[in-house]
Formats: C-alpha cells, structure tokens, sequence
C-alpha cells in the first residue's frame, strides 16, 4: 500500500507555483517572458515574484512550477556560476552547456523518485556568432531545443501565437513585441495569471530582465462583455 | 657514508625548505625516454620515441588518446601514466556527460595537477613519477601543457621531456617562434627534427618507424596517432630535405637567391 | 639552527628540547626561496602583486598563475610552491561555498580566513602530512570594507595594512613600509606596488619574470579581478625605466 511503514513519499505535488513562461529565438538573440506571480492552489499568494533570472552575461532562465525547487535550482546555478567566474580562463559557459546541465540535475532528481517540480526555458545567444539559442527542460529531465518554447498554460494558448509569429530573421525587437502580446493573451484566458509581467532579452551585447510592469489589457471586446454564451451562434 | 637524512619521506622538508622525493620523482621524468611538442595556430604535434626491452619486446607506448579532442604523451613510469590517463579520461567523459561539451584543456590540465599535488603531501602516497605533455584542442584553440609529478604545470609554444630532451630543447627555441604558421604537414617534420636531436647524440641513433610515433590534434583534426608503416613517409620526407639541405649549403656561395627548402613531398593524410 | 641534524627537525609532531618545531620553520623557507609577493589596503580597496618567474621563453604568458579568485569578492595571491598555493585555493573554494549553502550570503573576508589558517595549521600536526610550502595573501572587500590578510604555512594569520612575503620579503616590506596607505587609491598602489616588485627582482638570478596583480575594490565594482594588463604593463615600465635612470646616476656617481 502507499505509504506503508516500509514506503517513503516524495513530492507528488507542486504547492506554490508559477504558471506559463515563454520564449521565442531570434536571429541575433532571444526573448523570454513570465508574468510574477506565484499561487498557493488557485490563491494568489504573492504577486511580484521574479520568475525570470538572468544567469550569465550570455543566458536567461525562467521557471514555471514549484517555486521552492526553483529557488533551489537557481542557488546550484548561482553556485555555478561562481565557480565558473573564479575560474577566470576566458571561457564563457555556452547556454548550451547550462542547459545540459540543468537537464542532468533534473533527470538526476526524477531518478531518485523526487522531482525538481519545474519547467525551466533556458534563453542565450552563443558568444562567438550571436546567434540565439532556447531550450527547455522539464521535471523528468526531458530536454530539447526549438524556435520557439512555452510551458504550462501557455503551451495551449501561447506556442500557437508564437509559432505563428515566428520567422527565422525575426529581430529580438520584434520578438520581444510579440512576446508581450503573448503575455497579454495569457492573462485573458489563464485564471492563474496577472498582468504584471517581466521580459528578458539575451543579445551579444548582454542578457537583460526588465524589472516588473504592468500589460495594457483592453476589456471591451464584444464576448468579454457580454459573455460568449449570449450570443453564440452554434447550435449546440 | 654520507646520508641524507632528509630524502627519504614525502613528508620531510630539508633545512634548505626542498622536498627531496618530489625532486627525485622528477628524475624519474629524465630516465624515460624524450617526448616532443609543438605547437602552430592551429594544431599541435606530439613526437615520441619508444623503447623496447629486448629485440623480441615490442616497444613501450607513449602516447595515448584521452578524448576526441586531447591526449597525451608520456615520459617516466608508464605504469604511473595509465593512472594518470585513466582519471583524465573519466573526468573528460563526466565533464561530456554533464555540459554536453568537451572538456577546455586548461581545466584538465589544471585538474590533473591538482592530483599530482596530492601524492606530494602525505606520507601513505608517493608522487607520480612521470610527466605528461597535453596536447589538446578547444574553444580557444590548441594548447600544450606538460604537467609534473611535483603538481606544477605550464602550458607552451612548444617543449620537450624525458631522456636527453634537453637537444630537443635547444632546437626548439631556436625555432618555436617559426611554428605558428606553419601548416600542419610541417608542424610534424618540425616534431620529428626537434626528436632527432635526442638521438644524435646516442649510439642507437636513428628514429625508424618501430621507435618513432606521433600524434597530432587540432583545427579539424581529431586527435590521431600515427605509427609503424604509417610514419615512414614522414622519416623518408625528412631524409630528402635533409639531402637537399645540405646540397644547397654547398651552393650557397653561387645560388644566392635559392629560395628556402621546403619539403614538398610531404605525405598528405586526412 | 643547532638543532640541524640531530634528529629533532625530521617531523613536523617532533619538538626540538629547546622548544621548536623545524619542520614547520623549513616549510616558511620554500616560501622565501620563491618569488615575492606583496600586497596592500588602500583607501578603496586591496591590491596585489606577484613576481612571477620564467624559467622558458617557450612558456606562454598566464602559465604558473598565482593570482586566484575564491567568491567574487575574494581573491588570493600565492608566493611559494604553486601546487601547494592551488590545493589551499580549492579549499577556500570549498569552505565559500559551504558558507553560501548553509547562511545563503557570500562568506565574508575575516570568517574565510580563519578557516583556511585553521586547514593550513592542521598540517602542521602530523607526522603522516607535510606543512604547505606556500604563503596566501588574501584580498576581500565586504562589509567590514576593503582587507588584506596573510596565512603562512604554520597556520599563522594576520590581518595587514601592507604586507610582503617571499624572496625579497625584508627590502620589500622596508619599501612599503614608505607608502602612505590611508590616502593611496588602488589605482596608484599599482604603480607602488610595481615599482616594490621591480626594485627587489633580482634580475642577474632570475632573467624572465612577469608581474600579476589582482585588486578587490571600487574600480572594480569590489570584486576581485585581475589589475587590466595595460595598467600594469605601464606600472612595470615606469618603475624599470625608474630604476635605470638610479642605476645610471650610481654609475656616474661611482665615476
């Protein structure tokens, strides 16, 4: 039986969690986005917690999911990246190199039965061409790259819109418009979202996360207002 | 008889604050026989020569492969080299296996002396008795270090250890500021000549293809031996330039504008 | 030194009769057979510079480092056995993490260094290990403000305004001992300090040398970075073209 005298549980639920993250690879960098707001259940326990970090002068990081095991996660990080810093040897870690790690301190996790409870996008550019580069990994240690990454909510209302968007010349100032408006869509139709949002853009030049700010919504669209049942025309 | 009373234990500093054993493990890295690298833009190159107990002994490695992008070649106790190679192989596979990337030389090079460090220290251990050149490529380019059991380590334009290596040496800053160009074909004839000057000066004294190996590694390149059968052509192109070399001094007076011999027979291998 | 010889200096657990340990003494001489170091506590921050001796022109600059971080705001300058030094700096490493995973803050500059003098002391009390044959200095700036600090091999630590060790550590701690520390920014200790390690190099022993700085201070956002090459690139030749130009007038006045 669960829970025997034998038996030992691990986490079996995320409690405080963050909802969607996304990202978008452009051509001379990339664009991640998360709203700050963490939930207890469907209450909103805190709404100006960060869910994006900037890791390294060539790498973002934004977490949907537990927040404890991510602030975990971001201390090993932190941890790495001074190591890395006191190595002082002129090479720069590749995003590439962070998110494999991740994907073995994840996968590492799972194996012992106690998952890390996140999705973790990972955004950078490769410092010798600038070319972008976004990744994801997930509690189970999966792991894989793509143009174009959302998590939780996101990947049903969000990836769509971003798929959409994308082009392989967009620009990281096209992306990150498209990554508000993803946001913004976001906060219509997940219950778990807020409007104050964060967006970190990875270029040559530098990784950035804007502080938190406020999307302009619009709520007087037709359906909003009058309820979509009122006059839906199907038939069933 | 005169003793030495402080040369016997790892642990014992001398009055002068020397450590005879770390010194004498030193030694150990003269009695093997000469290893040569050097180094271009590029690529690096490791020459080596091998020993053989007996005629009916095959000869002792001297180079080993650590990963696709690094190896070494050893001088000293060979034996003391495989525990050596064994551990940078599994850090290089653990270093992959982690961050999907090959391991930067300098941080093996940089991890292989801190081991050596340790064996200095404690009186349960004894120092490695062998010295590795590190040949190696990475984001940064080529890079060649040669380690020591005393835990130091330096990385060069271009070195040679082991036995008599100390021609090799005077060859070698006569000419390592001339390597940096050079394409790799020529960056190995360049290895092999500093080598030569190891056996010169002996009796048994002539690099063939069952003594002399090498290995090389760089921009494109992964690290690759070469020995036996596949050297030969290497020796062979060395001998005709050096034929030719010494014709030329003899015209020198009449063929002022001879231009600078340049091997261009040299075997091509990919 | 009577006691050479007799016995009494071949364990770093044996004391002499008259109440010495000279195993630990022979480990301080392998640091002042190596090349000097010295560093100093400025207005804003901590400087400090490493002679670094060359015994190959084959060798590549930034071979031997003696300059190491620890935690961004920590960084450590060695005189004496390198692989020593290197094993003393993974132990730094090792307890600046320990600190940051148990108080969640960088480990401050005073609780490091006592660790470490208490890591290097335990080496003086077995026979089964040796002493370290190195000296660290080490550079912080927290929020206790900018220090500098020393520990020698027999586990001996103090906190310093200036302080030198090595080869030429008497001339060049005669020369510090001239600086007005209190109103020196680090940007002007590096010149100072170049101009100490160029006037104790003893250039008729040691042919190729190189200098090695590192500095913990406002200029550099107090965290511990390497001085840029071309300061002390300019440093280095100021003070040699200096000690030319006394060289000279002591010839002339010989004349």
């Amino acid at each position: 039986m669960f829970g025997g005298q034998d038996s030992k549980q691990h986490t079996v639920q995320p409690y405080v969690t963050g909802t969607s993250v996304i990202g978008l690879k452009c051509a001379d960098g990339v664009v991640l986005g998360a709203d700050t707001l963490v939930s207890y259940g469907s209450l909103a326990k805190n709404r100006k917690t960060s869910r994006l970090m900037t890791v390294s002068n060539h790498c973002s990081l934004g977490f949907s999911g537990e927040y404890s095991d991510f602030q975990e996660i971001k201390s090993t990080l932190e941890e790495l990246m001074i190591s890395e810093y006191c190595m002082a040897d002129n090479i720069p870690m590749q995003p590439r190199a962070i998110h494999q790690y991740l994907a073995r301190v994840m996968y590492e996790a799972r194996n012992k039965q106690d998952p890390l409870y996140n999705q973790l996008v990972i955004g950078g550019v490769l410092p010798a061409t600038g070319e972008g580069y976004l990744g994801l990994v997930d509690l189970l240690g999966t792991n894989y790259e793509s143009e174009m990454i959302a998590t939780g909510y996101g990947t049903y209302i969000a990836l769509p819109l971003l798929r959409k968007a994308y082009r392989p010349d967009i620009t990281v100032a096209e992306g990150r418009k498209v990554i508000e408006d993803c946001l913004r869509v976001l906060y219509y139709r997940d219950a778990r979202s807020i409007d104050t949002v964060q967006i970190s853009t990875v270029t040559k030049e530098g990784a950035e996360t804007t502080e938190p700010f406020k999307l302009e919504t619009s709520w007087d669209f037709k359906k909003f207002k009058a309820g979509s049942r009122l006059i839906d025309e199907s038939t069933w | 008889m005169f003793r030495n009373q402080y040369d016997t234990d790892i642990t014992t500093w001398s009055p002068q604050g020397r450590l005879h054993q770390v010194e004498y493990a030193m030694e150990a890295v003269k009695q093997g026989s000469a290893v040569v690298g050097v180094r271009s833009d590029t690529h690096v190159v490791l020459a080596t020569l091998k020993r053989s107990t007996s005629e009916l002994a095959s000869t002792q490695k001297k180079l080993f492969s650590i990963d696709d992008h690094l190896g070494i070649a050893i001088a000293g106790l060979t034996a003391d080299a495989r525990v050596l190679g064994r551990h940078m192989r599994t850090e290089c596979m653990n270093y992959k296996y982690i961050y999907e990337t090959a391991m930067p030389v300098g941080r093996l090079a940089l991890n292989v002396a801190d081991k050596c460090q340790v064996s200095t220290q404690r009186a349960s251990k004894r120092p490695f008795g062998v010295g590795l050149l590190i040949a190696g490529y990475d984001e940064l380019g080529p890079h060649l270090y040669q380690s020591c059991p005393s835990g130091n380590y330096y990385e060069f334009y271009s070195m040679a250890i082991g036995a008599r290596s100390q021609s090799a040496k005077t060859y070698l800053e006569r000419h390592f500021e001339e390597f940096a160009s050079l394409e790799l074909q020529d960056l190995i004839l360049q290895a092999i000549r500093a080598l030569r000057e190891t056996v010169s000066s002996s009796k048994d004294a002539e690099l063939t293809s069952k003594n002399c190996a090498i290995a090389y590694v760089g921009k494109g390149d992964t690290f690759t031996i070469v020995e036996d059968e596949e050297i030969q052509p290497y020796l062979d192109t060395l001998e005709n330039s050096d034929g030719k070399q010494e014709e030329e001094e003899e015209e020198t007076e009449d063929a002022a504008e001879q231009t600078e011999d340049k091997p261009t027979d040299a075997p091509m291998e990919d | 030194m009577t006691s050479i010889g007799t016995g009494y200096d071949l364990s770093s657990s044996t004391f002499s009769p008259e109440g010495r340990v000279f195993q630990t003494e022979y480990a301080m001489k392998s640091v002042e057979n190596s090349g000097t170091a010295v560093g100093a506590r400025c207005s804003d921050g901590v400087v400090i510079a490493v002679e670094k001796v060359y015994h190959s022109r084959m060798m590549m600059k930034g071979s031997l480092r003696r300059v190491h971080f620890v935690e961004k705001h920590i960084g450590v300058g060695i005189a004496g056995l390198l692989p020593d030094g290197r094993q003393m700096v993974s132990k730094c490493r090792e307890e600046a993490t320990q600190y940051r995973e148990v108080y969640g803050e960088p480990v401050p500059g005073r609780v490091l260094v006592d660790r470490l003098a208490r890591f290097t002391h335990l080496y003086t009390l077995y026979w089964h290990v040796r002493s370290f044959g190195c000296s660290a200095l080490v550079a912080a700036y927290d929020a206790e403000g900018p220090q500098l600090y020393m520990v020698e091999p027999s586990g001996m630590l103090m906190r310093y305004n200036a302080c030198a060790t090595g080869k030429a550590k008497q001339q060049a701690k005669t020369e510090l001992e001239k600086l007005k520390l209190g109103e020196l920014t680090c940007r002007e200790a590096v010149t100072e300090l170049a101009k100490t390690i160029v006037n104790v190099h003893d250039s008729t022993k040691d042919k190729l040398y190189e200098l090695e700085m590192l500095w913990v201070c406002e200029e550099s956002g107090r965290t511990a970075q390497f001085v840029p090459q071309e300061l002390i690139d300019e440093a280095r030749k100021a003070a040699e073209d200096e000690k030319d130009r006394e060289d000279d007038d002591d010839d002339m006045d010989d004349a």
